[in-house]
């Protein structure tokens, strides 16, 4: 899973939001590391959504314009549950490495 | 008022194909209107007039439009020449290995290298010049190595290496012409462009969601093309007749004719299924290699011979793609279409 995917599905996970939603908050997650453009966002939500991990929610007016927002689907909760434990194992083996190293380094 | 902000964005979506506007440019707008407008309606006026799609935004769209165009992803028809396109990709990256390999083979028999094999023939020793041409062979048998990660599937890695095989080229041209001497300027700008930049531009087609385009199969065109295209070639040349030898874009209409007829009683079988792409990417092999033809055809212009021999190459090229593309068209529309949408997107 890519990293903007990754992102995308994370800010779904708390409930449906409209594309703009998803780039701000894909912002506040990533601390502003990740500024996902347009273009690149709905290139990601093409993605997920042909795979079934992403579904349209709803159609909300706004400002004359029809905001979409789109959620999570059951596999795109199981799939985002099983990338950020990848990651996350990843990260424990990262810092037991760099504990390792500093420890040898003192020694 | 969000009127001419929309307008310029909508024009830039225009990049995009119409069956992916149709599903998502409604909502890609309100998006990108979303990440102007404050809801301040004079403020909103002030915005629009002035506001339009930044070059990051517009090349995040101009990157989906690749992908989805070369991708082939959509309907049958884009879908065949999503494949069509791959494929012709790896033939021309095939087409540099085996120049690469030559490359490295007639290094290690001119230096002798191998101390079994007898001395190379006086009329094949050519010397590279300086230490720029040394850098620029070796550089050249790097395509071997982007040719071999494609065929694997290890699409990033032959982006990143064919993007930096490109530069010796380019670097060798320019200086070429700055110092006034480039044998043929038209020709080797055409070579650069044709057989080196476009092909891998056009590997932004190779991507993770496309079908395959290769196999593992593949590598053994390797070897075996360097024994069927230099065997004959080196032959002929170490005989002394190296004035039968064609020139590269002779070359190349050269095999891309053989391959046709080669694959012809296959296009015309009605038994044998799946055959169109491949006739597919002949046709369009034989469009690049008939363009590199004709255009290189200026460097013969005071010799009417080479003339003649190179049109010769040309209808004999036409001639064999003529067997091979009423199974092209078909192609267009037997291809299977990717997967569809959910429906409740299309909805």
């Amino acid at each position: 899973m890519t990293g903007q995917a990754f992102f995308v599905l994370t800010a779904l996970a708390d409930g449906p939001r409209h594309g703009y939603g998803i780039v701000s908050e894909v912002a506040d997650l990533s601390q502003g590391r990740v500024k996902l453009k347009i273009g690149s966002l709905y290139g990601v939500l093409e993605r997920l959504a042909a795979e079934g991990l992403i579904e349209p929610d709803r159609d909300e007016a706004h400002d004359g314009r029809l905001r979409r927002y789109y959620r999570l689907t059951r596999d795109g909760r199981r799939a985002l549950a099983a990338e950020a434990e990848l990651r996350a194992a990843t990260a424990r083996v990262v810092r037991a490495r760099l504990r390792l190293a500093s420890t040898q380094a003192a020694g | 008022m969000s009127g001419d902000l929309e307008w310029r964005y909508r024009r830039v979506l225009r990049l995009l194909p119409g069956w992916y506007r149709a599903q998502w440019e409604e909502d890609m707008v309100a998006a990108f209107l979303d990440s102007w407008l404050t809801g301040d309606p004079a403020a909103d006026d002030d915005i629009s007039n002035v506001a339009g799609p930044g070059w990051a935004e517009v090349a995040s769209v101009a990157g989906l439009a690749v992908r989805l165009h070369l991708g082939g992803a959509g309907t049958p028809r884009r879908c065949a020449w999503g494949q069509a396109l791959r494929r012709a990709v790896l033939a021309v990256l095939l087409v540099h290995a085996v120049l690469a390999v030559d490359v490295l083979v007639f290094l290690v028999w001119s230096r002798r290298l191998v101390g079994w094999l007898p001395a190379p023939p006086g009329s094949l020793v050519v010397a590279p010049a300086g230490a720029w041409a040394a850098v620029y062979y070796l550089a050249g048998a790097a395509w071997i190595a982007i040719f071999v990660s494609l065929a694997l599937g290890h699409y990033r890695t032959a982006r990143v290496l064919a993007a930096l095989a490109v530069v010796p080229g380019l670097v060798a041209l320019l200086q070429a012409q700055l110092t006034g001497i480039m044998p043929a300027p038209f020709g080797s700008w055409v070579f650069w462009v044709l057989v080196d930049l476009v092909p891998v531009l056009a590997m932004s087609a190779f991507r993770g969601d496309a079908p395959p385009a290769a196999s593992g199969r593949w590598l053994l065109a390797l070897p075996a093309g360097y024994v069927l295209v230099y065997g004959p070639l080196l032959a002929l040349q170490a005989t002394g007749r190296s004035a039968w030898l064609p020139d590269f874009p002779g070359l190349c209409c050269i095999l891309v004719s053989l391959a046709c007829l080669a694959h012809s009683p296959r296009a015309w079988s009605r038994q044998a299924a799946g055959t169109g792409l491949w006739s597919l990417t002949l046709v369009l092999l034989a469009a690049a290699a008939g363009a590199y033809r004709i255009v290189t055809l200026t460097s013969y212009l005071n010799d009417p011979h080479l003339i003649s021999v190179s049109l010769a190459e040309l209808l004999i090229m036409v001639a064999a793609v003529a067997l091979v593309a009423p199974d092209a068209a078909r192609a267009q529309t037997a291809t299977p279409a990717p997967p569809p949408y959910p429906r409740a997107m299309a909805a």
